[in-house]
């Protein structure tokens, strides 16, 4: 039943923003012709979608959202003041915030997915075509990717107490992160760059003329997002465990 | 499992920083009882309870309840298997109706009473389709309370469930307690209302400044505690405030007032040998001897206060 309460905190940020990212995709698919004839240079539909899902507004959306659905656990349950009742159960911490560490990703690899269900099946509807299979491999980035940044802010929300402070901490530490991913030196490194993987630009497995994913995934890489996000996870939990409340 | 001591402290300490919250806490709580844990706002009532249910770790010393160790993850889970609890705030996931925080929390326990669970709902009056943050205090309150009592745990452990209850609930609240020990259920609970706990508890364990100043229980300290009040014609004489029984002394003009936890025949004849010229003894109530307990202490640790800076 643990599952479920998780389930009952983060259903709202997961159902909202499903809806969200579905309705920004349909939007930018059923308007794609307009947005391209006010492009500055020539677009093609697949060029449209990358700019517009994968690199900018859909991005942005899903970046958010993984942040706000990282943002709960024990410290919130303190600040709300329902953490007396939850240690209370004869549950240990560990699975406590195990679970709900679990559920939120869930919520993130749902809405990592929404695009490549939306995006393939509304294409269809205007008569053009975006390849499922392109929409899934750039879902797996998002999902990969997207571990980061909630785990790291699931990290924040147990060190610092506040309704809002780990996402008034998460968004401007990752921003500074992808500022200083753009610093000269530091291009040399483009694996390190986050930003960079979660839509391919400037990476050896993307083509920046016909917008598409072409290379093998970078499974290493992604392997190793997955191995941090997990590390962030656990220490959030080390920290919890001996917590006084 | 049988216990005589459901609850076990020793010399259980709780600092927070440089504020000492708990200070060698050393009682016992006896099964089968209804034991009222007493202490002013600050006296380090609530770090106990967290102490006792694995919320907080003691700073140093020891502690079981039902025979396991509470500084132990383990055995605290095994611990909060069998115990009910309600918090000093209950807090409760407002998110959720009234009849899915039912069902979430039946699902952890083994012991769960539908019919308990049917007659205080239907009692209380619950509605079990609002969310749980759209009651009032006094409804929450009542659910917390519900989801203690739907039980039949070994021990229930209160945190001032009185607390924003109205009078007949206060009394149905009473009530059950009262008969939670003819149900094998061990109670201890925090209040502030000494009214309350004069009528129901059996034992009382208080304590001040995080130490425990009074654990008895209640009967023997109604036998035994008395306010022994000498009168003289001139000044009065000194007493021997280390003599067997007197737990504090003060004098008032031409008046002594010695509070006597035993002895009192003793304490009266010391009275005599130096010529009051008229002796009352009087019963007290639990009230009185709080507040005379928490006066006393309160004026020796402004005086350790006074000796440490001097």
């Amino acid at each position: 039943m643990y599952w479920y309460k998780s389930w009952c905190e983060t259903r709202t940020v997961i159902l909202l923003g499903i809806a969200a990212i579905a309705v920004a995709c349909i939007f930018i698919v059923f308007n794609q012709q307009t947005m391209r004839d006010n492009a500055s240079e020539p677009t093609t539909y697949v060029a449209l979608i990358w700019k517009a899902v994968y690199d900018t507004f859909g991005f942005d959306l899903f970046f958010i959202l993984s942040v706000v659905l990282g943002s709960g656990g024990l410290l919130q349950e303190k600040t709300h003041g329902t953490a007396g009742f939850t240690l209370a159960l004869p549950v240990s911490r560990r699975r406590i915030l195990f679970t709900r560490a679990i559920v939120g990703y869930c919520g993130v690899l749902a809405l990592a997915l929404t695009p490549a269900i939306v995006l393939p099946l509304g294409s269809r509807f205007i008569d053009q075509h975006y390849s499922a299979a392109q929409a899934l491999s750039f879902s797996l980035l998002w999902a990969c990717c997207g571990s980061i940044f909630y785990a790291y802010t699931f990290l924040l929300a147990h060190l610092t107490e506040g309704e809002y402070s780990a996402i008034l901490a998460a968004v401007p530490s990752l921003m500074a992160y992808r500022f200083l991913m753009a610093i000269l030196w530091l291009t040399h490194f483009p694996t390190l760059n986050i930003f960079g993987i979660v839509n391919g630009e400037d990476m050896p497995f993307f083509n920046e003329s016909t917008y598409l994913l072409v290379g093998p995934m970078p499974w290493l890489a992604l392997i190793v997002m997955l191995f941090i996000a997990s590390l962030f996870v656990f220490l959030a939990v080390r920290r919890m465990e001996p917590m006084d409340f | 499992m049988s216990l005589e001591r459901i609850i076990q402290t020793e010399e259980l300490t709780k600092h927070y920083g440089a504020f000492k919250a708990v200070q060698q806490l050393n009682c016992s709580v006896r099964s089968g009882r209804i034991t009222g844990f007493l202490g002013r706002n600050g006296a380090g009532k609530s770090s106990t309870i967290k102490m006792l249910l694995g919320m907080t770790k003691p700073t140093s010393g020891h502690g079981t309840v039902l025979g396991h160790r509470i500084d132990d993850p383990k055995e605290s889970l095994e611990i909060r298997r069998r115990i009910a609890y309600v918090g000093e705030d209950k807090g409760l996931y407002g998110y959720m109706t009234v009849k899915q925080l039912i069902c979430f929390t039946r699902s952890f326990y083994t012991d769960w009473r539908p019919e308990i669970e049917k007659r205080l709902l239907e009692h209380h009056r619950l509605p079990l389709d609002r969310k749980v943050k759209a009651l009032s205090k006094g409804m929450r309150t009542k659910l917390a309370l519900l989801l203690a009592l739907s039980r039949s745990p070994a021990l229930l452990i209160l945190d001032e469930p009185t607390e924003g209850l109205d009078p007949f609930s206060i009394e149905e609240l009473l009530q059950t307690l009262e008969g939670a020990p003819h149900e094998g259920t061990t109670v201890f609970f925090s209040s502030h209302q000494l009214g309350e706990v004069e009528r129901i508890a059996d034992d009382i364990l208080m304590i001040d400044q995080g130490r425990s100043v009074l654990d008895m229980p209640l009967e023997q300290i109604r036998e035994n505690y008395r306010r022994v009040i000498f009168r003289f014609a001139g000044n009065p004489p000194a007493f021997p405030s280390n003599f067997d029984g007197i737990e504090r002394i003060r004098m008032n003009g031409h008046q002594v007032t010695i509070l006597a936890s035993g002895n009192i025949e003793a304490i009266a004849q010391l009275g005599r040998e130096r010529n009051a010229v008229d002796i009352d003894v009087a019963p007290l109530d639990l009230r009185e001897i709080f507040l005379e307990t928490v006066q006393e202490q309160e004026h020796l640790g402004q005086r350790e206060h006074h000796d440490v800076l001097v």
